[in-house]
C-alpha cells in the first residue's frame, strides 16, 4: 500500500491528477464560503437578472433581483457574476461551485452503488457457478445490450427529471462492468489453496466470499471504480445537457453547458461573443474527468505491472 | 588441441553486454571470450540468469530494449559483427548464423502456418518463389522427422505438439544451411523422451550439414552427449573453459564441480542429489571478490576480496578460481564411475 | 468454430427476447394512461375516460405481467411501436425516415476510427517513447477526458462560430430545397453524399460533406483515442514476444517484422475493441446529433425525451439495442475468424 502511494506521488501525471482532485475537494467543501447561497436550497442557482441572453464576466446583479434576494433575508455578499451569466441570468460561477458538490455526489453515490450491486452479483455468480452463474451472466449481457447513454436517457425520461432519477438510471445500467470483473477474478482465485482450505474447514460460503475472496479481488474493481467516477459524472452531465437530467436552475455542470448550447455560435458579426458561457463549465467538467482518469490510470499501471510504462 | 588446426568460425573476445535499466546497470555478460571451430559443438552451460541467452542474442545483435553491447569483438569468419550495419546483419541472420530458441511454444508466430514461417528465410535469403520454397520446406520437414510433411506445412503452430514445434524450429534454422547454429536450450521445455529424440536429431543433422553449433543449456547431462568443448558461465563471466572430457573428469572450478554433482541421473541409484547451495546472485548487486564465494565450499578470505582472473591451468584448460589445487584434490576423491557413465 | 457460431446464433433470439423484456420492464414503470399516450395520435382522446379505458383494454395495457408482455411483443412484431408526437408520424415510420441520416454519419465515422486509431497506434508503438509517441499519447488521454458534448460544442464554436466553415444541420437551405422538393433529384440510397454523386451534383455532395465533417469528428474522436491506446499497448506487448525475435533471427527486415509479424498478432485483440468502439458510437449519436442539430435518430430521440414522448424513446432504445446485439455478434464472430487458434478449434 505504501509502495502504491509512493508510486502515485512519483508519477507526474498522477500528481497532477491528485492535485486537481484536491482542488475540487476544497471547492466542494468551501462552497458555502466561495459562493454563499441566496435561496433556502443552496443548489438553486441565483439569477443575476432576467436577461435571456448570457452576460459577460463581471456582470452586476440587477436592482430588481437584489430586491428579490433581500426579501428572502440572505445577505448579498457577491453582487457580480465573475464568470458571467448563462442564458436566463443564472450566475455561472455559483453554478460551477455548487455543481462541484453535485458532481462528487453523483460520482461517489452512483459508483459506490453500482460497485456494490456488481460485486454482489459477480461474486454470487462466480462462487456458486452453475445455473445461477449462467442466469446472472445472461442478465448482465442483456443490460449491456443497450448503449449506456441511451439506457440512462430512457430511464430518466420515464422516471422524470431530477438528480435522484438520474442517479437511479446510472446505477441501474452501470453495475455490469463490476460484476464481470469481480466474477473473473474470483473464478481465478476460487481454486487457490487457502480458499479450498477454508471450504474444507467448513467455513460458511458467505464468510468465504466476504473474508477470503473479496479482499483478494477487490483491487482491480477499485481501479475501475476510480476511472468510472469521471464517466458517471460526464454521463449525468450529458443527460442534463440533453434536457432530461437535473431540473431547471439546479447547480449542475451539464445544465450550465446546456444553457450555453444555443449561444455558442454568437450573434452575426460577433462570433464567439458568449465564449464564457461554455468555456467555464467546460473547463470544470474536463478537469474533473481528467483528474480521475489520471489517478485511475496510474493506479492501474501500478497494479498491473504488465502495462507499466504504457499510456 | 586438434581444434587449433581447424578454421575458427566464431571468436568472441571480451564481450560485455549490459542492460541499462531504471534500477541500475545489469551486467548480464561481462567480459566473455570463447571460440567456435568449423564443425564442432561448443557447450555454453550455467544456471538460469547467468547470461547465456544474452550472449547468444549479442552475437546476432538481437538484444532487448535496454540492452547494449558496450565492449568486445565478435569475429565471425574474421569480420567483427559489432561493426556491421543492421542491413549487413540481416544478411547474416538466418543465412550464416541461425538460432533455435528456448521456447518452441512462444517462438513460433501463432498466426502464420509453419510452412510460411520456414519458407520465409528461404524467400528472404535466396529470393525463392513460393512454389520452390514450399518444396524445400516439405523436404526440410521430412528431414527433421515430421510425419506427413505435405499436410503439416499448412498447419499452425498450435496444431503441433511441443516436440513437433521444436522440430519445425530446427527446420527453420537449418533452411539456409547456416555455418553456425545457436541452440538456446532447445530441449528444456520438452519432456525427457522427446528431449532425447531432439538431441539425437540434432546430432545427425549437424553431421549432415557440417555446421558448427553453440549449444546453450543449464543441464550438463544434455551437453555431455553433444558438445566437443564446454564453457561454464557464472554471473556473466566464464569460469571454466575446456574440452568436454576434462569438464567431466577433472573439473577445476567449484561451480562446475557443483553442477556435476547435481546432474539428475536416471540410470543410477543416487545416494543424494546435491544441488549447489544458495541462489544465483542478484545481477544488480553482485558480491565483491569472486562472485561465486557466497555459495562456494572452498571460499577463503582472499576469494571474498579479490576476483580471480581466467588462467590457463593446464593445456587448454582455463579456469577462474583461486583454489584450483584444492578443487582438483576433491574431484579426485569423488568416485569417477559416476561421471564416467555420464560421458560414455 | 462452426459450433461456436451456431451456438452464438442460437443464443441470439434469447438475448433479443431478453432485451425486449428489459425494455418492456422500463415501459411498465409508466402508468397505463401514460403508456396509452404513446399509442394515440390525438391527445384529446385521453381526456375522455371511457374512450381511454377502451383503448387501454384494446392495447392490453392493464393486463397482468405475462399477457401484457406478450401483447406488447405481438405489436412489436407488427412494427406497431406507437405514435411519435415529436415527429407527428408513427414511431416506426419516424425511425425509418431518420435511419439513413444516422447510418450515413455512423458509417463515415468508422473510417477515422479504424484509420487514425489503428494507424497512429502502430506508429506510436514503433516510435516507443519518442517525442512523436509522447505527443500522440498526451493528445489521446486529453481527448479521452473530453466529454462528447463539450468537444462537439468546441468544434461548433471554432469551425462554425468563428471560422464559418462547418455549419450544423445536414444540408444548407438551398440544397435542402433541391434534395427534398426537386423532382429531378433521385434518391437511391438516402445517403445524401452518395445520392448527390449519383445525381452528378457535386455542389450538393460538397455541401453534405461539409455538414458531416464536424459530427463525424465529434462522434469518433473518443473511439479513436481509445483504440489508439489499445493498439499501442497491444503492439508494444507483441513486439516483445519471442516470435518477433525469431522473425528477426531469420533475417527478416524490420518493416516486415513490424507490419506483418507483429501487426497481425497485435490487431487480433484490437478487432474486438474496434468493434466495441464502433458499437459504442451508437450512444454518442444522441449527443452528437443534438449538438449539431443533425436530423437523425439521435436528435429525434433527444427531442422526444425532452417532450416526454415515451413511445419514441422506447422505439429508439429498442432499435439501438437490436443493432448493438447484432453488432456484438458480428464482432465476436469476426474475432474468431481472424485468430487461427480459435478458428481451427
Ligand atoms: N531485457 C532485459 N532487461 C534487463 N535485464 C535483462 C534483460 N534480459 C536479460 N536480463 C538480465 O540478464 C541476465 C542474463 O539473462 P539470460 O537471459 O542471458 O539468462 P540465461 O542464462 O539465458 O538464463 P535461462 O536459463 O533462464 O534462459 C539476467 O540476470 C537478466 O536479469
Ligand atoms: S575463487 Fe574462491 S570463491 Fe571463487 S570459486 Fe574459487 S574457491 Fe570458490
Ligand atoms: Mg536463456
Amino acid at each position: 500500500m505504501n509502495r502504491i502511494i509512493r508510486k502515485l506521488l512519483n508519477n507526474t501525471a498522477s500528481l497532477i491528477g491528485l492535485l486537481l482532485l484536491l482542488v475540487f475537494i476544497l471547492i466542494a467543501v468551501f462552497a458555502p464560503y466561495l459562493a454563499p447561497p441566496l435561496f433556502p436550497d443552496p443548489y438553486q442557482i441565483p439569477r443575476m437578472s432576467w436577461d435571456v441572453e448570457p452576460q459577460p464576466p463581471g456582470f452586476p446583479m440587477s436592482d430588481d433581483m437584489r430586491f428579490v434576494y433581500e426579501s428572502l433575508g440572505k445577505p448579498i455578499t457577491r453582487d457580480k457574476a465573475i464568470f458571467g451569466t448563462a442564458q436566463g441570468g443564472y450566475d455561472i460561477f455559483y453554478g460551477l461551485i455548487w455543481g462541484t458538490r453535485t458532481a462528487f455526489r453523483i460520482g461517489i453515490i452512483t459508483v459506490t452503488l453500482s460497485m456494490l450491486i456488481g460485486v454482489i452479483l459477480g461474486s454470487l455468480s462466480a462462487y456458486f457457478g452453475g445455473w445461477l452463474d449462467e442466469l446472472l451472466m445472461r442478465i448482465t449481457d442483456i443490460f449491456l445490450s443497450i448503449p449506456f447513454l441511451v439506457a440512462a436517457m430512457v430511464l430518466t425520461t420515464i422516471l422524470g427529471r431530477g438528480l435522484d432519477k438520474v442517479m437511479i438510471a446510472l446505477v441501474a445500467f452501470g453495475w455490469m462492468g463490476y460484476a464481470r470483473v469481480i466474477r473473473g477474478s474470483i473464478l481465478s482465485t476460487k481454486e487457490e489453496v487457502y480458499v479450498m482450505a477454508a471450504k474444507a474447514l467448513g467455513v460458511k460460503d458467505f464468510r468465504i466470499i466476504a473474508f477470503h475472496l473479496l479482499p483478494n479481488t477487490i483491487f482491480p474493481v477499485l481501479v475501475q471504480a476510480s476511472m468510472n467516477i469521471g464517466s458517471m459524472v460526464v454521463t449525468a452531465a450529458a443527460l442534463s445537457f440533453l434536457g432530461v437530467g437535473a431540473p431547471l436552475g439546479y447547480a449542475d455542470w451539464g445544465q450550465m453547458v446546456s444553457f450555453a448550447r444555443n449561444w455558442i455560435i454568437g450573434s452575426p458579426g460577433k462570433a464567439g461573443e458568449y465564449w464564457y458561457a461554455v468555456f467555464f463549465p467546460g473547463i470544470f467538467i474536463v478537469l474533473f474527468v481528467l483528474s480521475w482518469n489520471l489517478v485511475g490510470d496510474t493506479l492501474r499501471d501500478i497494479l498491473d505491472p504488465r502495462l507499466r510504462g504504457e499510456l | 588441441m586438434e581444434n587449433k588446426n581447424r578454421d575458427k568460425v566464431l571468436e568472441v573476445k571480451n564481450l560485455k553486454t549490459y542492460f541499462f535499466t531504471e534500477d541500475g546497470i545489469v551486467k548480464a555478460v561481462d567480459g566473455v571470450d570463447f571460440e567456435v571451430y568449423q564443425g564442432e559443438t561448443l557447450g555454453l552451460v550455467g544456471e538460469s540468469g547467468c547470461g547465456k541467452s544474452v550472449t547468444a542474442f549479442s552475437i546476432l545483435k538481437l538484444l532487448d530494449y535496454p540492452g547494449k553491447t558496450v565492449e568486445g569483438q565478435i569475429l565471425f569468419k574474421e569480420d567483427d559483427l559489432l561493426k556491421k550495419s543492421e542491413e549487413q546483419m540481416r544478411k547474416i541472420r538466418g543465412k550464416e548464423i541461425a538460432m533455435i530458441f528456448q521456447e518452441p511454444m512462444t517462438s513460433l508466430n501463432p498466426v502464420f502456418t509453419i510452412g510460411f514461417q520456414i519458407a520465409e528465410s528461404l524467400k528472404v535469403h535466396y529470393k525463392m518463389s513460393n512454389l520452390e520454397a514450399r518444396k524445400k520446406v516439405i523436404e526440410l520437414l521430412e528431414k527433421v522427422g515430421i510425419p506427413i510433411p505435405e499436410q503439416r506445412v499448412d498447419e499452425y503452430p498450435h496444431q503441433l505438439s511441443g516436440g513437433m514445434r521444436q522440430r519445425a524450429m530446427i527446420a527453420m534454422a537449418l533452411a539456409c544451411d547456416p555455418v553456425l547454429l545457436i541452440a538456446d536450450e532447445p530441449t528444456t521445455s520438452l519432456d525427457v523422451t522427446i528431449q532425447a529424440q531432439i538431441l539425437e536429431l540434432m546430432k545427425t543433422l549437424l553431421k549432415q550439414f557440417n555446421s558448427s553449433l553453440i549449444m546453450i543449456t543449464h543441464d550438463l547431462g544434455v551437453i555431455a552427449e553433444i558438445a566437443d568443448r564446454i564453457a561454464v558461465m557464472y554471473a556473466g563471466k566464464i569460469v571454466e573453459y575446456t574440452d568436454t572430457r576434462s569438464i567431466f573428469f577433472s573439473p577445476l572450478h567449484p561451480y562446475t564441480f557443483g553442477l556435476l554433482t547435481s546432474i539428475p541421473r536416471l540410470d543410477m541409484e543416487m545416494e543424494k542429489l546435491e544441488s549447489i547451495p544458495g541462489v544465483v546472485p542478484d545481477p544488480l548487486h553482485f558480491p565483491e571478490g569472486c562472485k561465486f564465494h557466497p555459495r562456494c565450499g572452498f571460499a577463503t578470505e582472499r576469494c571474498r576480496k579479490e576476483e580471480p582472473s581466467l588462467l590457463e591451468i593446464e593445456n587448454g584448460h582455463i579456469v577462474r578460481c583461486w583454489q584450483v589445487d584444492r578443487v582438483r584434490e576433491e574431484a579426485k576423491k569423488i568416485a569417477f564411475t559416476r561421471r564416467l557413465a555420464v560421458v560414455e | 468454430m462452426l459450433s461456436y457460431i451456431i451456438r452464438r446464433l442460437l443464443i441470439l433470439p434469447l438475448i433479443l427476447l431478453g432485451v425486449t423484456f428489459l425494455i418492456f420492464c422500463l415501459f411498465s414503470l409508466l402508468s397505463p394512461m401514460e403508456r396509452l399516450a404513446t399509442y394515440v395520435n390525438n391527445p384529446s382522446v385521453l381526456k375522455n375516460p371511457q374512450a381511454a379505458q377502451r383503448l387501454i383494454d384494446k392495447y392490453h395495457l392493464d393486463d397482468p405481467f405475462p399477457a401484457g408482455y406478450i401483447h406488447w411483443l405481438k405489436s412489436l412484431l407488427k412494427l406497431d411501436l406507437g405514435w411519435s408526437a415529436t415527429a407527428n408520424q408513427p414511431v416506426w415510420e419516424a425511425i425509418m425516415q431518420r435511419l439513413p441520416a444516422t447510418m450515413e454519419l455512423v458509417l463515415y465515422s468508422i473510417i477515422p476510427v479504424i484509420l487514425v486509431g489503428i494507424w497512429l497506434g502502430v506508429i506510436s508503438a514503433v516510435h516507443h517513447n519518442d517525442l512523436l509517441d509522447q505527443t500522440i499519447r498526451v493528445t489521446a488521454i486529453i481527448g479521452w477526458s473530453l466529454p462528447t458534448f463539450i468537444f462537439g460544442l468546441l468544434i461548433l464554436f471554432i469551425f462554425y462560430g468563428i471560422l464559418g466553415w462547418l455549419p450544423p444541420g445536414r444540408l444548407s437551405t438551398w440544397a435542402q430545397y433541391i434534395v427534398y422538393t426537386s423532382e429531378s433529384f433521385k434518391h437511391f440510397t438516402h445517403f445524401i453524399t452518395i445520392d448527390a454523386l449519383l445525381n452528378g451534383r457535386l455542389d450538393i455532395f460538397w455541401d453534405a460533406l461539409k455538414h458531416l465533417i464536424a459530427p463525424i469528428i465529434t462522434l469518433s474522436y473518443i473511439s479513436w483515442a481509445y483504440l489508439l491506446r489499445i493498439t499501442r499497448s497491444s503492439m508494444l506487448e507483441t513486439l516483445r514476444k519471442d516470435y518477433i525475435r525469431t522473425a528477426r533471427a531469420k533475417g527478416v527486415d524490420e518493416k516486415t517484422v513490424i507490419y506483418q509479424h507483429a501487426r497481425k498478432n497485435a490487431l487480433i485483440p484490437v478487432v474486438t475493441v474496434a468493434g466495441m468502439m464502433i458499437i459504442g458510437m451508437l450512444g454518442g449519436v444522441v449527443i452528437t446529433e443534438t449538438v449539431f442539430t443533425y436530423p437523425g435518430l439521435g436528435f429525434w430521440a433527444a427531442s422526444s425525451a425532452q417532450q416526454l414522448d415515451y413511445g419514441s424513446v422506447i422505439g429508439f432504445a429498442l432499435l439501438f439495442a437490436f443493432i448493438m446485439v447484432i453488432g456484438n455478434l458480428i464482432v465476436d464472430i469476426s474475432y474468431a475468424l481472424i485468430d487461427p487458434r480459435v478458428r481451427l478449434e
